[in-house]
């Protein structure tokens, strides 16, 4: 994959809420990524032992394994992602980035997130994959 | 309707239910931590959804709810049933503006005004504040570097915490300047007002005028007030808000820096800032805004206490802050820097933009790509993860049951062929192997058939779901102690079966607690237990599923019925002597009678079992009721699984075929011309030493048409309301499986068809609607 494009890039979509999947995959899906779902931490985890994903995008509150679970487990030796992991959620209380940070996350973001955001956010972090071991 | 809002409506449905069905468990058993858990999960993803629209009242009134569910979950507050009441109220509220949004795609317009009164409620247990987080809108708004002076009057230490968790969080905050005119008051403006309804208020500060006239010049008719807000409230919102006051308002949307830089009282960015940001390439000031998040978040996540800053944690950090290097137009060379030489690399991105790369490793060494890559897994095209459940829309499954039925039409088509193969052509061995292939097609289309029936299979859950809730609120409204108890809701029946079986079962939960159950009061009379029991039953039966709806209340008094039937003229006075009890209790059913004494506004309109036992036997059903005086009464439903096919026997009169569902039909029998029997004007047959009555069903249908005087009598002995009649009819024929289609257009109102089905040799057959039939044949005679 070139690395100054977003196109193609592989991104799982983390989130209990199927309306807030589909906005996000249609979202990231229009902008050329290739995008997975799944719909709590656990699939996600299964989903991330099957495919190398270059992004992840996880909401927080989710049954099953929730989204600090979920990043926990993906940096965790069994998985091994160090793609980056953009939080979303409606938490948006002093605490709650750092709990994200903990778990492993790059970045926290509150719901529901811009459009244009998203795409900006997830192109930046993926375009600048390949420069770094 | 745009699909995200489509897939929004029908997942909002699913939560709604579980939201109803959580709060009402939650009454029975307020200490369940995994049920408040539940409730508010749903509670919450219901309302993160709804975020995604411009629906604001709905959002808000959502969000309270929420809030005060997440007191619950956190022990804060124990819910009441006060609490439960307006949370059901307001979800009540929610289901009722997603049906309009379904239709106009947006809400009602007295949405605000409606909720209003609930967030209120809901916000009261709270303390009535308003939430410390609600979702912004994400709307376009004005980034402003320089903090406006009168940012001065909040709090240097509320300012310095928001500004802290403004940079990690990637939030936004919007501070509005609102100077009322000083002689506002005289033209309807109302300051408190507007700011009452300010949704998403994090901050007020209400500024008075630095000195306040003297008394005597003091005019109490100005206002000299200054409100400063701040809100997570959109733009869009705000300016709507403000919207006959906007040269009296001042909105600035202010980032971290701003703040910071405002609180250490520095000048705004410097001239040469601004340069070097305006010269960096390819960037455009959001992306700006959102590398420097990135790198926000990386430092905190370097710098916080017990945060693991190695291994995959370290790399995917290193990723975020090269990206956003990258993004800033400085691109870095990180190597394989370890957490303090990130933190310098961040400093510096975030600082003074650097003009050329910066190296921060000491080794450059060539990124160990392949061995990363000899670890990671074969991308797994089946790697797709979401749910296994398909939801299709009803009009298709409807589509494919039609097709189902014309199926079985043209397959039936094969049955004419192979006889006229046989009586036509005279070819027994062609008729033969018609009928192989039929037997052949036969068995896939029936197993078709039960497969598309299988997906159109609903549990019975589905129509008890509704009583949980009903029977709460009625039995407080009638200030009765009522359990409710459902069994057997994982039995399945056909959705039409199951839609069809809503109103009935309504009527009949509500004449229960109506008129069947007693007061506590006199249950502790009568030495029964003060809590009464009301129990929904569902059992299949063969191709039938038994609704049973049994309570243990006074019961109903057959000498009561008999006399109150007898004063309304239902009986005859030899009936209201001879009617034995079962039968008294069956005069419920009677079309006009009631036996509430007075109308209430629950159950008794007059209109009440009749409306019952027609739409069951629409269905193709039946009731009945038993009952004790003073141990309860319970009503049964007998409904067939499936409305889908029905079993029709075809007979014809005058020439003309007619379907009759075999349901009903008891035997078939021929009667010799001197068999028949005559009491009073009514042919009869005497059969196993019954008398049974017998109609000409010619004559019923007003079709002119007799038997030879002689010829054997084909009579057709059918059970409708539990009573033997015989019809006398010109002919048997075959039992067929019809798909039954409604009546349409004028010829809907004739009540004596049930419907008519297309036969495999295209012909129509009518379907008889027996007790229409049987009426018209007693007006006859």
């Amino acid at each position: 994959m070139t690395s100054d494009t977003a196109t193609g890039a592989r991104v799982l979509v983390v989130d209990d809420a199927a309306t807030v999947r589909l906005y996000h995959t249609t979202l990231l899906g229009g902008a050329g990524f290739a995008v997975n779902e799944a719909a709590n931490g656990l699939e996600a985890v299964e989903a991330a032992l099957g495919t190398d994903f270059d992004l992840f995008v996880v909401d927080v509150n989710m049954p099953k394994m929730n989204g600090y679970a979920c990043v926990e487990a993906l940096r965790s030796d069994t998985v091994g992602s160090d793609a980056p992991v953009v939080m979303i959620s409606t938490e948006d209380r002093p605490g709650d980035a750092d709990r994200a940070y903990q778990a492993g996350a790059n970045l926290y973001l509150v719901k529901p997130v811009a459009g244009d955001r998203l795409v900006r956010v997830a192109t930046m972090l993926t375009a600048g994959k390949d420069d770094v071991a | 309707m745009n699909p995200l809002l489509a897939q929004f409506l029908a997942e909002a449905n699913d939560l709604l239910a579980q939201v109803d069905e959580g709060l009402l468990q939650l009454e029975r058993d307020p200490g369940d931590p995994e049920l408040v858990n539940e409730v508010f999960r749903a509670a919450h993803t219901f309302k993160g959804s709804s975020g995604l629209f411009d629906f604001p009242e709905l959002t808000r009134l959502t969000h309270a709810a929420e809030d005060l569910l997440d007191a619950v979950r956190g022990g804060r507050l124990a819910l009441d049933s006060g609490m439960t009441d307006d949370l059901l109220a307001s979800f009540d509220l929610i289901r009722g503006w997603l049906a309009h949004v379904t239709t106009h795609e947006r809400l009602p317009s007295g949405a605000g005004s409606d909720a209003a009164g609930l967030i209120t409620r809901l916000r009261a247990p709270l303390g009535g504040e308003a939430a410390p987080s609600a979702p912004s809108a994400a709307g376009p708004a004005v980034l402003v570097d320089t903090a406006p002076d009168w940012l001065a009057y909040l709090d240097a230490e509320w300012l310095t915490e928001t500004a802290g968790w403004l940079s990690t969080t990637g939030s936004t905050l919007r501070f509005l300047w609102y100077t009322p005119d000083t002689d506002c008051f005289f033209r309807a403006e109302d300051p408190l007002h507007l700011i009452r309804q300010l949704p998403a208020l994090d901050r007020l500060s209400v500024v008075q005028p630095g000195t306040w006239p003297a008394v005597q010049e003091y005019d109490e008719y100005t206002c000299m007030l200054s409100f400063l807000v701040v809100t997570r409230a959109s733009l869009g919102e705000l300016n709507h808000l403000f919207r006959y006051v906007t040269d009296q308002i001042e909105i600035v949307e202010l980032d971290a820096d701003a703040i910071t830089r405002h609180l250490s009282g520095e000048p705004p960015l410097r001239a040469e800032e601004v340069m070097t940001v305006a010269v960096t390439p390819v960037i455009d000031t959001e992306m700006a805004a959102d590398a420097r998040s990135v790198l926000h978040a990386a430092h905190r996540a370097l710098t916080m206490d017990g945060v693991v800053t190695e291994g995959t944690r370290i790399r995917s950090v290193r990723h975020a802050v090269a990206a956003a290097a990258r993004s800033l137009g400085v691109p870095v060379d990180l190597g394989a820097a370890g957490p303090a030489e990130l933190l310098t690399a961040i400093d510096l991105l975030a600082g003074e933009a650097a003009p050329a790369p910066v190296a921060i490793a000491p080794v450059p060494a060539a990124p160990p790509r392949a061995e990363e890559r000899v670890e990671s897994r074969a991308d797994d095209p089946g790697g797709q993860v979401g749910t296994r459940v398909l939801k299709v829309d009803q009009e298709k499954v409807d589509r494919l049951m039609e097709l189902v039925g014309e199926l079985n039409v043209a397959k039936n088509g094969l049955t004419f062929l192979a006889a006229s193969a046989e009586e036509e052509f005279g070819s027994r061995a062609l008729s033969r192997r018609i009928k192989d292939q039929y037997a052949g097609l036969h068995r896939i289309a029936e197993e078709l058939q039960s497969a598309v029936m299988d997906v159109r299979m609903l549990p019975l859950s589905v129509a008890f779901s509704r009583f949980p809730r009903l029977v709460r609120d009625l039995s407080r409204r009638l200030g009765k102690n009522i359990e409710l108890v459902t069994e057997g809701g994982d039995t399945m029946a056909d959705k039409d079966v199951i839609e069809a079986l809503g109103d009935p079962l309504v009527h009949l939960v509500r004449n229960s607690l109506d008129h069947g159950i007693e007061t506590p009061d006199e249950r502790s009379l009568r030495g029964k237990s003060h809590t009464a029991r009301l129990t929904l039953t569902a059992v299949a039966d063969g191709d039938a599923v038994i609704v049973e709806v049994s309570d243990d209340g006074r019961g109903v008094d057959p000498d009561r019925v008999k006399h109150k039937a007898y004063e309304k003229g239902l009986i005859s006075e030899e009936e209201l002597e001879t009617l034995s009890d079962v039968d008294a209790v069956d005069l419920v059913f009677r079309p006009g009678f009631s036996t509430a004494d007075q109308v209430s506004d629950l159950s008794g309109r007059g209109v009440g079992m009749d409306a019952v036992r027609a739409s069951v036997e629409k269905l193709g059903g039946a009731v009945t009721m038993r009952s004790k005086l003073g141990q309860g009464t319970s009503t049964r439903l007998r409904l067939p699984l499936s409305m889908a096919v029905t079993q029709v026997m075809v007979v014809s009169v005058a020439g003309q075929r007619f379907g009759i569902p075999v349901d009903l039909v008891v035997e078939t029998v021929k009667v010799p011309a001197g068999g028949m029997g005559r009491v009073l004007h009514q042919d009869v047959v005497m059969m196993r030493g019954e008398v049974v009555p017998v109609i000409d069903l010619a004559r019923a249908l007003d079709m002119p048409w007799s038997l030879p005087e002689t010829a054997d009598r084909p009579i057709l002995v059918v059970s409708v309301n539990g009573q033997r009649v015989g019809l006398l009819v010109e002919q048997f024929h075959r039992e067929v499986d019809v798909i039954l289609k409604p009546m349409e257009g004028l010829l809907a109102y004739a009540d004596e068809f049930s419907g008519t089905a297309l036969l495999g040799d295209g012909l129509v057959l009518l379907v008889l609607n027996m007790k229409e039939v049987l009426g018209l044949a007693a007006r006859v005679a």
